[in-house]
């Protein structure tokens, strides 16, 4: 648990400050005869909700659930576990060797003192953080492929064709409360999906290959033209699109052009170019290890959230790592791309922990920020003959969130197959957790009513904090 | 009562044995008209954003029917101004797809790909400024990149109308006579053009490009982001 210092309150402090404030808030409407998602009780929430940040984290290639949230250290059924024979334990900080065949070493479990979860030698840092964790095990993905699997873990929708056909978590994270924020939602290389009529234009992922792009997508020469005349013909544009829109049967696109004509303004107004190069990302924010193997855009990306959080120019950044696609001898360094991540959230968290809010006063990021990792899928229990394993439709996440109880597992996997396992009695039955069942709940947790967006999906009230 | 059923009989006989009745055809007559409606012609689909391999094709023409590589060296130019970086650099924020990430095109517009289009025709329309208006031996009118017509100072809105249309003409594909708008939209960019030069004139700026230089630079850039550029 972080400290935030003598006078101020503690993280658990702020958490039940705020909670106890929403909760006020909610008690009201109920008080007042609305429902839980009814206009005023929405709108009660939205004030709860004001100044909360999102952060969506995508492991790109499918990682091994086994190292770290699911961990398996036993030759059981199909269950190869990771070994000495196809992994790199010299550079894994948590990995202590156990016996498996011989020879052959496998790992110990990792269980920090103090946490109900046990982890696999991969959650490096993070798992000293375990009181913050929520992991979600045997997340049902119906697929092996990567663009469903993607598609399916960040909207709850499999493909149709090859069509994202719902929009992204942090797409409604952006549409619910960063209308107003100059970058509402920055997408680097995140599979982030706008999709459907009940969307803002101005939620339209703001998608960029890195971040370095916004700076120099920002940055414009004076020796040619002055700042006034850039600025006069974006508005004069502004007024052509509204005026086009004004005469349109169907005006939604060209006033959401409108829109980002004036977006366009006050990004290049609040000059932000300097600080979000990548350069003044590291100088800023220099606590975030640049150069890590497989973590070093990640370190940028997270140096990226907090400055742009710190300003409050943004709602939500989601952004991907890749590296976890080890079908083959390079399965040897999943364990490290998994503590190189996991090392960057541990730094990200403790950085929020201690980042004052932009706007409301006595809290730290951390109180209001909301955390989502999430992967492909897994991938198989059994190693393949090239050393590394394949695709497998299992799957884990990890939510660090205010509302979200903390040290807490739930779902399962089972534990000859490594296959998911029923969770518990949904609407529709006894069944495994799933993508969209988790995303609910994340909408429920910031008062959004998941109907709204999500076709299907039940709110799991196990992982949310009472 | 018997002399009635035979007459009957053979009544009935003779009309099931006799010939087949005919219908003529004959034209109907015309239906009177209830009321008269306009032909509905309006779009029954949203606008759609140009694709990102269309619009760069189009860039590429723009800046002289070039290689990409070619306009990157000649944007970025020897002076080190910052008015172009790589492609690289762009290729995300205008919506292309990246197939290594699995992240399909992008198929709506936002205010990064906004400020990407800003940050590329400010950098055509500056070089192209350099290249037709400002180079001397004076660029002949055949090899003009972008400002096919000669440059007129005082611009008067009359002389400025014809070679806005040229303008317009390139970057959106029609006539600005054309263009729907409550107001005409040379006279609209007349008055940008004006505002520019007036601003010029008073400022003590140090500065490459004369006012009436800058004031064609800024309408070329208006045109090059228009709405109409982008989406179809």
């Amino acid at each position: 648990m972080a400290s935030h210092g003598t006078r101020k309150p503690t993280f658990t402090e702020g958490m039940l400050m705020q909670r106890r404030t929403f909760l006020k808030l909610l008690g009201a409407a109920t008080g007042l005869g609305v429902g839980h998602f009814s206009p005023l009780g929405q709108a009660l929430a939205e004030e709860a909700n004001a100044g909360h940040f999102f952060v969506c984290i995508h492991a790109s290639g499918g990682w091994d659930v086994t190292l770290w949230a699911d961990p398996r250290n036993e030759k059981l059924g199909l269950v190869s576990p990771a070994s000495t024979e196809n992994t790199d334990t010299g550079v894994i900080r948590r990995w202590v060797d156990a016996p498996l065949d011989g020879d052959t070493r496998t790992f110990a479990l990792v269980k920090p003192a103090g946490s109900n979860i046990v982890f696999g030698p991969g959650i490096g840092e993070l798992g000293d953080m375990a009181s913050r964790l929520t992991v979600v095990n045997g997340l049902a993905m119906n697929t092996v492929s990567h663009p469903d699997g993607t598609a399916f873990s960040a909207t709850g929708r499999h493909l149709v064709g090859g069509r994202v056909p719902g929009s992204s978590i942090d797409t409604l994270f952006a549409n619910e409360f960063g209308l107003t924020q100059t970058f509402p939602l920055v997408s680097v290389q995140f599979p982030s999906s706008y999709v459907g009529d009940n969307l803002d234009r101005r939620a339209v992922p703001l998608t960029i290959g890195s971040v370095g792009t916004l700076s120099r997508t920002l940055t414009r020469s004076t020796l040619y033209d002055s700042d006034a005349e850039r600025d006069k013909v974006t508005a004069l544009l502004g007024k052509q699109a509204r005026e086009l829109a004004a005469e349109s049967a169907y005006p939604d696109v060209m006033q959401g052009m409108a829109l980002q004509y004036d977006a366009l303004r006050a990004m290049l107004g609040g000059k932000l170019q300097d600080v979000f190069s990548v350069g003044g990302l590291q100088k800023a924010q220099p606590q975030f290890n640049y150069k890590a193997r497989f973590a070093s855009g990640t370190a940028v990306n997270m140096a990226f959230a907090i400055e742009a959080m710190k300003r409050n120019v943004v709602r939500c950044v989601s952004f991907a790592q890749g590296g976890f696609d080890t079908h083959n001898a390079n399965y040897k360094t999943q364990a490290l791309v998994q503590q190189d991540l996991f090392d960057a959230v541990a730094q990200f968290v403790r950085t929020l922990d201690e980042t004052p809010h932009p706007t409301l006063r006595g809290k730290k990021l951390a109180d209001t920020t909301h955390i989502l990792v999430m992967s492909d899928f897994c991938r198989t229990p059994q190693i393949n003959t090239g050393g590394g394993r394949d695709h497998y439709p299992n799957n884990s996440a990890l939510v660090i969130s205010p509302r979200f109880k903390g040290n807490f597992v739930f779902g399962k996997s089972d534990k000859e197959q490594l296959l998911p396992a029923h969770a518990k009695r949904f609407a529709d039955g006894d069944r495994a957790i799933a993508p969209p069942d988790l995303l609910a709940t994340m909408l429920s947790a910031v008062s959004v009513n998941p109907r709204k967006y999500l076709r299907d999906g039940e709110v799991v009230p196990e992982l949310l904090k009472v | 009562m018997r002399a009635l059923a035979a007459t009957t009989f053979v009544y009935t006989a003779l009309v099931a044995c006799g010939p087949p009745s005919v219908v003529h055809p004959e034209s109907a007559p015309a239906l009177s008209a209830a009321s008269r409606v306009a032909m509905d012609t309006a779009p029954k689909e949203d606008l759609r954003l140009v694709p990102p391999e269309a619009y760069m094709r189009s860039y590429l023409q723009w800046f002289g029917a070039l290689a990409p590589a070619d306009v990157q060296k000649r944007a970025k130019g020897a002076d080190g101004n910052q008015l172009f970086d790589s492609w690289d650099d762009y290729l995300s924020a205008m919506g292309f797809p990246d197939y290594r990430n699995d992240l399909p095109r992008a198929q709506q517009t936002n205010a990064i790909m906004v400020a990407t289009f800003e940050r590329l025709a400010i950098a055509l329309c500056d070089r192209a400024v350099e290249h037709d208006l400002k180079s001397l031996p004076v660029t002949p009118m055949a090899e003009r990149a972008v400002f096919a017509f000669e440059n007129q100072e005082p611009m008067t809105e009359a002389a400025f109308a014809p070679r806005f249309d040229v303008l317009h003409r390139t970057f959106l594909g029609y006539p600005a006579t054309l263009a729907p708008g409550p107001v005409s939209r040379s006279h609209i960019y007349y008055g940008l053009f004006s505002e520019v030069v007036a601003a010029r004139q008073k400022s003590k700026a140090k500065a490459r490009f004369t006012p009436t230089e800058a004031a064609w630079a800024a309408v070329c850039y208006g045109l090059a982001r228009h709405p109409e550029t982008h989406l179809y």
